[in-house]
């Protein structure tokens, strides 16, 4: 299976080379792409010298157009699957092996899910992790044990569809609105890094706004669309 | 509040709502976008059904009406909702004349090195 992990970085400069290198020296069986979404820092340059496979996005998209890129190429390209890999480093990449697995049992959507096995601890980070959760749950009836994480991957279909069409952002919207539309999606247990250097984009404004868009997505206007299956 | 401006303020909110959840689902209208009218209808719904507070706040504020204190509120809400559109416009504008100056600059840049390469 040809596999490409798709890297979105938005002011990444003090990550994206511990990160992209080290895929390329321990991981060379994976093919990748870095999707720069117009970063004002140096993470184009640095990309740029060491030779690393990029698509400077020349204005800033946001995650899901930035992302939506990486969908793109990856259909252009002919990839059998594609993952969503941070550039912050959180994500390691020795877990792709049993998110692949998972697609080529069958499987849809396969999610690095923190908390599988491991139990989901009670603190205000992940509250909002669990009212995902449990609205997800009410809506679909599928419990999904990180719908949060960012550590995802796609089979050939659903890259298609996902490059193609509006409203496929990566978010767990998303994906509420893929299971009640019969896909199969899987969790699987992942260990994840706290993020190496930076500042995270989340701060409690951001985070209020973004539980309330979900929220209300997942719980109502996602009933209300239908899938436009595009082959 | 009368009762028919009650009526009506839901019946429009409905409506609205609808008309939103239609360009979801016909591909025209991004979710992120979508939100703010959605809240908006279900508020308008909210004062339409549960009207006491708008009686205490125009007490409060020594308007006659509790109707004024309703359309007060619309109207600033709109406000601040033309605001922020402007500011989107602007900031998309700027990025369109970006992405049109990268092409062209692009084509130019093309241009000169096949024409380097005939010669």
């Amino acid at each position: 299976m040809k596999v490409l992990v798709i890297i979105p970085a938005y002011n990444e400069e003090l990550n994206i080379k511990k990160v992209v290198s080290n895929l390329i020296d321990h991981y060379p069986q994976y093919n990748y792409v870095v999707v720069n979404d117009g970063s004002a820092d140096s993470t184009s340059q640095i990309c740029h010298q060491e030779g690393y496979n990029i698509i400077d996005l020349p204005v800033n998209l946001g995650l899901a157009g930035a992302f939506q890129t990486g969908l793109k190429y990856a259909d252009q390209e002919g990839y059998d699957c594609a993952i969503q890999f941070d550039a912050d480093g959180q994500h390691r990449p020795e877990y792709i092996e049993d998110l692949l697995k998972e697609i080529e049992n069958g499987y849809d959507i396969v999610i690095g899910s923190r908390f599988v096995t491991e139990k989901k601890p009670f603190s205000m980070r992940m509250l909002g992790n669990r009212m995902i959760e449990r609205a997800i749950k009410f809506s679909t009836g599928k419990v999904l044990t990180d719908p949060t994480s960012g550590m995802r991957m796609y089979s050939k279909k659903i890259i298609h569809e996902f490059a193609s069409n509006i409203n496929y952002g990566p978010e767990p919207d998303t994906i509420s609105f893929m299971i009640k539309q019969g896909a199969s999606v899987k969790d699987v247990q992942v260990k994840m890094d706290e993020r190496t250097a930076g500042e995270s984009y989340l701060n409690l404004t951001r985070s209020i706004a973004y539980m309330l868009r979900m929220m209300l997505s997942i719980l109502f206007i996602q009933n209300f669309r239908k899938r436009r299956k595009a082959d | 509040m009368s009762i028919y401006l009650r009526i009506i303020l839901v019946v429009i909110s409905m409506l609205s709502m609808m008309n939103v959840m239609k360009r979801v689902r016909r591909f025209k209208l991004q979710i992120e976008n979508s939100i703010f009218w959605i809240i908006f209808s279900l508020l308008l719904i909210l004062v339409a059904v549960f009207p006491d507070p708008m009686f205490w706040l125009a007490e409060l504020l020594g308007i006659q009406s509790p109707a004024n204190i309703v359309f007060l509120f619309v109207i600033f809400i709109l406000l601040i909702k033309t605001f922020n559109l402007t500011l989107e416009i602007s900031q998309l504008q700027y990025k369109i004349q970006e992405l049109v100056q990268k092409i062209a600059l692009d084509e130019n840049k093309k241009n000169k090195e096949a024409d380097k390469e005939e010669k």
